[in-house]
């Protein structure tokens, strides 16, 4: 006799939904993509598009370039953000609760503000290389990989430093106890037992700063200069492409994701492996040291974490300054925004219209996918947790690309709108939602949801009437987090907006291009305060995202 | 009011069969026991009964009505959660009204119906309360008044009592098996706490490794163990494994090394090894010039250790050849046991249990 199995229908059909927006709006743009660098002008299959353009030098130094400089700046953020957690785990720092706050805001905080505003200081005509030019001292260029290298640590170092810490303080002190007490050193045991113990999570994070440089575009596009970085370069080679098939743009593209995922694979394994780090009941004691250390660990502490929001407070206060076209003037003055929005508010609207709709949309299918995730065990919930997890790998350039050529004619025609824009963001949005719903649904047990359903309420209906009240104030953090990332998002945007519908990011990315630096300044003045203030609004609800984050 | 009947159930995950095929059929307002120690299956029995766990196999009824089929929120089933599962998100009365409100019942109705379930349960005047401000006590009355309200047609508990300290837990189960007499609810109980289990159920059923070890009414299981596993579980006991020296009339004696064990016990032939569980409360110490009743046999042991445990004592002995005794009794003399003395013991062979070994 079959048994008949009363299965829920529920995740089934999330799962099916889930499949059937990623499947439209991420793995079928990517593939076109990937499909049009192996297309000739024909329609044919054919590698010469691979190798045209990897046969110029100038497309191969940018991969080596992205790598290069990945490479180096996930050096950097390791040796900044490692010293960082230790001191922040296991020393006497005062204000430790603050630092972790100031710590977080770089990871939300538009990443290409900080370029610019490294521009604006230090650039060619930047006010601390002038200045020190008058007193006659000379200052080398911080265009090119030195000021990506350092953006990309001031702004990534957090990716490093939460997961680290966390594994810092999460190590049994027994552990150590039991080194010292075996006749090993401090030092001895630190090496050998506490540092291997916390390395996975140090690579696990390191990993994502390599993956973020790699698919990073609004910094590179800042700095980089006439240095060819790949993202960039992806970007550049489809606008100016003149066959209707972007053929160059997709064998980038390809390069590109190839980079990405290969890193996402790396950092997922090594995720695999935290466990082991695991298993203390409570946090490892602050270690007793002589005052010269203490004063050491707190000068370092707040340093890193001041020195990372230096550039975003030196765009609030230069943009507060007035210029004469390009030229800086000394005194203070609200002109810059008066301009800014005597032009149009319309950009400051779509942000916060677009930015509302993209949270909103990536809620709505993030927390039931973490659902099925979290509370179903089978073969369709380890499939979507993959899936889900794919716009990760998939740099915003190449995304964008993707959509705009698989939906710009056709059966449906979705470019030109603001309807693209909210699909981009709430796929690029969705790894985070899901993660971050699941992370919630950990701590929920599951047996309230058992004795709903024991009481006679139906799984789907148990999730929206109990599940998702119980998930509420969680669901509001992501969202806001979501927010924020949205109204900062460049990458996709570039490639997506159309003339309404330009977000403050696009005014901003205008601007560089030189029509006037007050207004750049004032735009990205904006985004900070329209990203920032949210946050430390809802601080409270944000403070178990602090590992969800990353 | 409903009996349940469990047919052949089997329950897999992956190669572990953690039900494997079960047959047990609980009586319309009888207070069944699934006891076991953990990981024998229980709980997943009783999830199978919840319909948390599908079947890989066999079928469950409640009455005629086959339920396995049915998803969860279909089987009117009221459930008592280990953690008690009580919503943080609703008051007291709005955990009790939930059931209530999924069935689309009158409000006017649900307010009289919750404020009787909570009456019942010694919580009335709560109504409005948070679960935060309740102790683990009130929460479970909370979560047997929410599980009853709905009029389930059986009660299921899954360890309600072992969050509870040692105190209340007796008061709760005294409870718990009162309400259920009083509504003659059908009631499918799991615990692994024998003690527990004795006190409250009209029946058990002993667990082993998803299969059922015996089932039977309380004194049965623990008098007459069906196996030595049984036997053990149920309480201390000493188990002695020997063979039949003779087999007359519905009595055995059994040669456990030089000393000689009798009992009442059937179909045991001779030369058959088999294994004798005398529990301590059954041995008798004879105090000087004491003679046990008749028919009653007689063993001589060494005093090897005395626990006074207040109103029990607790005596380990040594039989010749060193053979270890565990004997408890109640109001034992101070003086009648030392180390080193030897004394006379007697025990009536109808009290011992005797299971064939291979």
């Amino acid at each position: 006799m079959i048994a008949i199995k009363p299965r829920s229908t529920f995740p089934l059909a999330i799962a099916a939904i889930a499949f059937l927006f990623l499947g439209l709006f991420l793995l079928y743009p990517v593939f076109t993509i990937f499909n049009a660098g192996f297309l000739d002008p024909a329609g044919k299959f054919t590698l010469a598009n691979y190798v045209n353009i990897l046969s110029r030098s100038f497309y191969r130094a940018s991969l080596g370039n992205s790598l290069e400089i990945g490479a180096l700046a996930t050096l950097a953020t390791t040796a900044l953000g490692v010293p960082l957690a230790f001191c922040l785990a296991r020393l006497p720092v005062p204000g430790k609760a603050l630092i972790l706050v100031l710590a977080a805001l770089p990871l939300v905080l538009p990443s290409f503000v900080g370029a610019y505003a490294l521009v604006l200081m230090f650039g060619r005509a930047g006010i601390v290389t002038r200045f020190l030019r008058d007193l006659g001292i000379p200052f080398g260029s911080i265009y090119g990989t030195p000021g990506l290298v350092a953006v990309y640590t001031l702004t990534l170092y957090p990716y490093v430093v939460l997961p680290t810490l966390a594994a810092f303080k999460a190590v049994d002190v027994s552990i150590e106890e039991a080194g010292q007490n075996l006749g090993a050193s401090r030092w001895r045991v630190f090496h050998t037992v506490i540092l291997p113990v916390v390395m996975p999570s140090v690579l696990s994070g390191a990993l994502l700063v390599f993956m973020e440089t790699l698919e990073n575009f609004g910094v590179p596009f800042v700095l980089a200069e006439d240095k060819p970085i790949l993202a960039v370069e992806a970007y550049k080679l489809f606008v100016g492409e003149v066959s209707a098939n972007p053929s160059s743009a997709g064998v980038l593209a390809l390069v590109l994701v190839l980079c990405t995922t290969t890193a996402l694979l790396l950092q997922r394994h090594y995720l695999a492996r935290r466990r082991f780090a695991t298993g203390a009941r409570a946090a490892p004691p602050e270690l007793r040291t002589p005052r010269p250390w203490r004063i050491l660990a707190t000068l370092y502490s707040w340093g890193v974490v001041l020195a990372a929001l230096v550039p975003f407070f030196g765009v609030l206060v230069i943009s507060c300054l007035e210029y004469r076209g390009p030229v800086l003037q000394g005194n203070f003055s609200l002109g810059n925004f008066a301009e800014l929005m005597h032009r149009s508010t319309r950009p400051l609207e779509n942000t916060v219209m677009l930015a509302t709709a993209a949270a909103i949309g990536a809620a709505l299918l993030g927390v039931p996918i973490g659902y099925v995730l979290t509370r179903f065990r089978s073969g369709i919930a380890h499939v979507l947790d993959v899936v889900a997890m794919m716009p990760f790998a998939v740099a915003g350039t190449v995304l964008g690309i993707g959509l705009v050529i698989s939906y710009n004619s056709g059966w449906v025609v979705l470019t030109g709108g603001p309807i693209i824009m909210v699909i981009a963001y709430m796929v690029r949005k969705l790894p985070f939602n899901v993660r971050a719903s699941a992370a919630i649904l950990h701590q929920l047990d599951p047996s309230l949801e058992e004795a709903s359903i024991n009481l006679g309420v139906s799984p789907a209906r148990t999730f929206f009437k109990l599940t998702v009240p119980l998930m509420l104030g969680g669901i509001l953090g992501g969202m806001v987090l979501t927010w924020v990332t949205v109204a900062s998002e460049l990458s996709s945007t570039v490639v997506l907006y159309s003339g309404p519908w330009a977000t403050m990011t696009v005014v901003m990315f205008e601007a560089l291009e030189g029509t006037g630096a007050g207004i750049a300044a004032a735009a990205a003045a904006v985004l900070i305060l329209a990203t920032a203030v949210p946050l430390l609004l809802v601080y409270r609800l944000l403070r178990r995202y602090e590992l969800a984050v990353s | 009011m409903t009996a349940v009947s469990i047919e052949r159930v089997e329950k897999r995950f992956g190669a572990v069969r953690a039900v494997a095929g079960v047959t047990l059929a609980v009586r319309d307002g009888e207070f069944f026991t699934l006891l076991g120690p953990s990981g024998c299956g229980k709980t997943t029995l009783l999830r199978t009964v919840a319909g948390f766990a599908d079947l890989d196999g066999g079928e469950i009824r409640f009455g005629e009505r086959r339920i396995d089929t049915l998803p969860p929120h279909r089987r009117n089933t009221g459930m008592v959660f280990q953690n008690y599962a009580i919503f943080p998100n609703l008051t007291v009365a709005g955990n009790v009204a939930y059931g209530l409100k999924a069935r689309s019942i009158p409000a006017t109705d649900i307010a009289g119906r919750v404020a009787a379930a909570l009456k019942l349960v010694h919580l009335d005047g709560y109504h409005e309360r948070w679960p935060h401000q309740l102790s683990g006590g009130q929460l479970q009355r909370v979560a047997i008044a929410r599980a009853l309200v709905i009029e389930p047609e059986v009660l299921l508990l899954d360890e309600p009592l072992s969050n509870l300290d040692a105190k209340l837990r007796v008061e709760m189960r005294g409870e718990i098996r009162e309400l259920q007499q009083k509504l003659g609810i059908t009631a499918l109980y799991v615990t692994h706490d024998q003690e527990e289990a004795l006190a409250i159920s009209d029946r058990i059923a002993v667990m082993r490794a998803g299969a059922l070890e015996q089932v039977g009414p309380p004194a049965e299981i623990y008098a007459r163990p069906a196996t030595p596993f049984v036997a053990e579980f149920m309480g201390t006991t000493n188990l002695l494994a020997g063979t039949v020296a003779e087999a007359k009339g519905g009595r055995v004696r059994i040669a456990v090394g030089v000393i000689a064990v009798e009992a009442q016990a059937q179909g045991h032939v001779k030369g058959a090894r088999v294994m004798a569980s005398l529990r301590p409360e059954t041995l008798r110490l004879l105090l000087p010039g004491e003679t046990p009743p008749s028919g009653w046999a007689r063993l001589e042991a060494t005093v090897a250790r005395v626990e006074l445990l207040g109103a029990l004592t607790r005596v380990e002995l040594r039989a010749s050849e060193g053979l270890p005794l565990k004997l408890a009794m109640l109001d034992l003399p101070p003086d009648a046991v030392a180390p080193g003395k030897t004394v006379a013991l007697a025990y009536d062979p109808a009290r011992v249990a005797v299971f064939a070994t291979a």
